[in-house]
């Protein structure tokens, strides 16, 4: 079921099949027959052996696998103002939670819960032995899915204020499915089903006796409830319309007792009619000692701190009557006072047992402020750089009205400089100005090919300004020197500068020699002025020809292949030898053998009619054929020559004369002929 | 270096066909006209990064508690930060005479890419020419307690409820260049760009649960508002006050009484029993988003900026042991 991008459902509990433990699953089968050799077979006859099948379905008991664990709230180890806001651990087995019976007959409520630790409440042991693990009175039977453990000692008043009663803890674990695209809110998970554990308290920032907040370390611990449903408190104490929270919480009755809650509501009222009398807290206290002694079988714990602290705020305590809502009242004072009070129960140890609960995970954050996003974004200052508080409040102003001692008025204009005391280089106390890199004001240059931007500067003191006021502008020559102790006190910046000066100094060299001559080069003065003018000249195209033939493709392109292979000709397979008799129309094999035999035979091959002259090779002829052809080409090639020689200008005669040149076929026959 | 003629000569040619014009870098780690590691150095030493506080605000009533300061950013600034550190590598005038010629398109360059430093690696690499630089000074204790914080700035004018969920490369959206904390409580914001608009949100760490704080006088009151368990809108009427556990530690709530309170809202699904996603769906918390924009009249000069000379007071300060 698709849930739809930015949504999620959320389900009360997902329950697995089968909870987690050893199953034995028994299968027999039975056969029969109505006819066989001596008649119909029954059950006995034919018997099957049962099969046994031991099934062991596990779940995490004593610590919780990290890649079960998606995400945590608040982030561990952060510190946050997360009063506002209640704990909670997202785990990816969306059946984790009600995988293990709790209660027989309820699978609705969660094994696991999720309990938030002030520092000072209850101890956290870590890696002990499993069996250590849980209360000694109460050891959990089946399989240990590891050797090792952390258990959270807690007494069992603690767990009265603490833990989620009995009827909450259905209510604190819930499931939830989210889009499996929407990632901000699926993190990584795989089908996209969760499951949530959410804590029952407010991790409230505290405040010590003067009202200065105090940050408060909180532990989140997911622990195991198996076998100690009955150690939670059935139900929430009833409520009352009138009372005075500071002194109930600091008289607390450690034995546990089935009508101890009876007694508190006692004392409750006893408390709430002292108030309408405006007793003093310390006689509150008195009574609450009075009726300790009046029934020893209960311990009360006043605790002294906490009590002063109550008699500072007689007008915080009047104030909240009607509900528990005073965030103030409820913690302040009493988290911080308990914190630093803190092993009471190790006085009451007898009437206060200490129970264990197994811990599958814990992390710690700091709740500190009580201030909220919402009240801190709304009450912030707004206004451009150089708005100073006293625009706005009155509270503001008397306070810049009369600035910290010791200290000059602000001086600042309006383009946002500061005066500063300036001792300059002659020890002359000045005041200078000084404007950092913000400013209240577009600049002037702020485009990218504006000619306000800075020109370069080579040392700060190119930068410093004296401006019309005759006081000097520091602003810029300090930035300048900002940036060059900051390049300064990296070495490998100072070493990548330095590199690149060198690298870039040759290149540039290059580029500026190359320029200067590029410019006499196409004003046509070199002509003029440099007799070498025209040798340069034919160097360089000589240089750049060469270039050209050593890197063809960098100039002209990709040269063409030195050979390409020709096309067939159709008809000219076969012997050469063959083609040209049939060519002529001689005999065949007329043209096979040495050129004797073939000339004379040759000469015997008639001649077609209707030609118009006919021709008979001598066969003395032959022999000096090779001398007479050879004089021809000779004397022909060297008119060609002349020819060329005459057409052509200096330039082409240099380049023949160039002994360097490599003799080609042409040059040897010439020379060949010469010799001769 | 000795500049050899024939060498020069002979390099004329392939000197012509490779005077080509500046290079442009394509990627991050090219070396454009300096080297990679220097530029991306030099870019963030331009968005301020290491520069001591006390140079970025002169005084610290510029910035009081509480507070949130917007500015334009001087680009003069910058870029003596950057001849500072530049004038590291020339020892000689040869040098400045090199860095004289080759600082346009050095500027130029980190102009480009400082652009590109907050750059998501999926994204395409911004080009063309540069705009001005703003950006906003915040300091609070939102910034200490809520690490994580969202700012977004929209070119366009935006209200609080607005969607304002455009995608990374749409020309609404302006680009962020540096979003860091300086301080525990001193959040420094650079965009590129002159927004309209600036949202600055709760952090958004998945689905948080808890309360509603309104302030009550000096104290603030944990309440929660029900909800529609099948819409998921806010019912009318008063908010709850949270209950809290008698006798409990500070801060346990006292769910059943809570769920009392919210049986009298028969939508919530608390008439019969509550269950545990209609307990969660009531709990659910969304981040607040605080709008900073034009207001509808538009403050003036007076109020957003009221210079403060005052020679009488400087004397008064400064000359007071001198005059009688």
């Amino acid at each position: 079921m698709a849930v739809g991008e930015g949504k999620f459902v959320l389900y009360p509990n997902i329950r697995p099949v089968l909870t987690a433990g050893d199953y034995r699953f028994s299968t027999t089968q039975q056969l029969s027959s109505e006819s066989g050799p001596s008649g119909p077979f029954d059950d006995s006859d034919l018997p099957v052996d049962a099969l046994e099948t031991h099934v062991r379905v596990r779940s995490p008991r004593y610590s919780l696998p990290a890649d079960q664990v998606l995400s945590t709230f608040p982030p561990a180890n952060s510190e946050g103002s997360y009063g506002m806001r209640l704990p909670q651990i997202v785990i990816k087995r969306r059946t984790l939670p009600w995988e293990r019976e709790l209660v027989v007959g309820q699978p609705d409520v969660p094994w696991l819960a999720l309990v938030l630790i002030a520092e000072g409440e209850a101890e956290l042991k870590l890696n002990q032995p499993v069996a250590e693990c849980v209360s000694p009175d109460r050891p959990l039977l089946g399989v240990a899915d590891a050797e090792r453990g952390n258990y959270l000692s807690i007494s069992k008043s603690k767990i009265d204020a603490i833990f989620p009663t009995q009827k909450d803890v259905r209510l604190l674990a819930h499931a939830r499915q989210v889009d499996i695209d929407d990632t901000e809110l699926m993190m990584g998970d795989d089908d996209g089903f969760l499951a949530v554990v959410i804590s029952n308290r407010l991790p409230l920032p505290g405040t010590d006796a003067e009202g200065r907040e105090v940050p408060v370390k909180y532990l989140a611990c997911l622990v195991n409830l198996e076998g100690q449903f009955d150690r939670l408190r059935p139900e929430a104490p009833p409520r009352r319309s009138t009372y005075f929270p500071e002194v109930l919480s600091t008289v607390y009755v450690g034995a546990v007792d089935h009508d101890r809650t009876a007694m508190q509501l006692d004392q409750q009222f006893l408390a709430a009619t002292s108030v309408e009398g405006l007793v003093a807290p310390r006689a509150i206290a008195d009574l609450g000692l009075d009726a300790m002694e009046a029934e020893p079988r209960y311990q009360i714990a006043p605790q002294q701190r906490v009590l002063d602290a109550a008699v500072t705020t007689p007008s915080n305590a009047g104030s909240s009557v009607g509900g528990w809502s005073k965030v103030k009242g409820v913690s302040s004072s009493d988290v911080y006072a308990e914190m630093a009070s803190g092993f009471v129960s190790a006085v009451v140890q007898p009437f206060d047992p200490v129970h264990r609960f197994p811990v599958l995970l814990h992390w710690s954050f700091t709740s500190v402020g009580d201030a909220t996003f919402r009240s801190l974004m709304e009450g912030l200052n707004s206004g451009l750089l150089g708005t100073l508080p006293l625009d706005d409040d009155a509270d503001a102003a008397a306070d810049t009205a009369t600035p910290a001692a010791g200290r000059p008025a602000l001086e600042l204009v309006e383009t946002g400089h500061v005066g500063l005391p300036h001792r300059n280089r002659r020890g002359d106390e000045v005041r200078c100005w000084y404007r950092g890199p913000f400013v209240a004001h577009p600049t002037t240059d702020q485009t990218a090919t504006g000619a306000e931007r800075l020109a370069l500067a080579h040392a700060a003191d190119q930068l410093r300004i004296v401006v019309p006021d005759g006081r000097e502008d520091l602003s810029l020559a300090s930035a300048f020197e900002i940036g060059r102790l900051l390049a300064l006190a990296r070495p490998s910046i100072t070493a990548a500068l330095l590199r690149w000066r060198q690298d870039a100094y040759r290149l540039a060299l290059q580029r500026t020699v190359f320029t200067a001559i590029d410019t006499r080069f196409y004003g046509g003065l070199l002509a003029q002025i440099d007799p070498a003018y025209e040798t340069m000249s034919a160097v360089l195209s000589k240089t750049l020809v060469d270039a050209m033939v050593a890197a063809p493709e960098r100039v002209v392109g990709s040269p063409s292949p030195l050979v390409r292979p020709g096309r067939p000709i159709k008809g000219l397979a076969g012997d050469p030898a063959r083609t040209i008799e049939r060519g002529f129309a001689i005999d065949e094999g007329a043209l096979t053998g040495s050129a004797p035999m073939v000339l004379d035979r040759l000469a015997t091959v008639p001649v077609a009619t209707g030609a118009p002259k006919s021709t008979v090779i001598d066969r003395h002829a032959v022999a000096q054929l090779d001398a007479a052809v050879l004089d021809l080409v000779g004397d022909s090639l060297k008119g060609q020559i002349d020819v060329i020689r005459a057409a052509r200008g200096r330039t082409t005669r240099v380049a023949l004369n160039d002994a360097r040149r490599r003799r080609d076929a042409l040059d040897r026959l010439i020379a060949e002929r010469k010799d001769r | 270096m000795r500049a050899d003629t024939l060498t020069l000569f002979s390099e004329m040619p392939l000197h012509l066909s490779t005077s080509v014009a500046d290079l442009v870098v394509l990627d991050d780690d090219d070396d454009g006209g300096m080297p990679a590691d220097l530029r991306s150095w030099l870019v963030r030493l331009r968005l301020l990064e290491g520069v001591p506080f006390a140079y970025l605000v002169a005084d610290s009533q510029l910035l009081p508690e509480e507070s949130i300061r917007f500015f334009y950013l001087d680009r003069r600034y910058t870029d003596a930060l950057v001849q500072g550190a530049l004038s590291v590598g020339t020892v000689n005038s040869d040098d400045r005479t090199q860095l004289t010629a080759a600082y346009p398109a050095i500027r130029a360059e980190l102009d480009r890419e400082e652009r590109n430093l907050r750059r998501a690696p999926t994204d395409p690499r911004v080009t063309g020419d540069t705009g001005p630089i703003s950006g906003f000074l915040l300091r609070s204790q939102a910034v200490s307690g809520w690490p994580g914080l969202h700012v977004n700035a929209f070119s366009v004018g935006l209200d609080r409820d607005a969607d304002a969920d455009f995608p990374a490369d749409d020309t609404r959206r302006m680009r962020l260049l540096r979003l860091e904390r300086l301080a525990p409580a001193v959040l420094l914001c650079l965009f590129d760009g002159i927004p309209r608009t600036v949202h600055i949100e709760e952090p958004r760490q998945g689905v948080q649960f808890g309360f509603a704080a309104e302030a009550d006088g000096d104290d603030i009151v944990a309440t929660l508002q029900p909800r529609d368990k099948n819409t998921f809108e806010y019912l009318p009427g008063a908010e709850i006050d949270v209950p809290f556990r008698v006798g409990g530690a500070p801060g346990v709530v006292d769910i059943q009484q809570l769920e009392r309170d919210l049986a009298g809202f028969p939508q919530t699904g608390a008439g019969d029993t509550l269950d545990a996603a209609e307990y969660a769906l009531q709990l659910v918390r969304f981040p607040f988003r605080q709008v900073f924009g034009d207001q509808a009249p538009g403050p003036t000069i007076a109020t957003v900026f009221r210079p403060t000379v005052s020679y009488q007071q400087l004397a008064t300060v400064m000359f007071q042991e001198i005059d009688p």
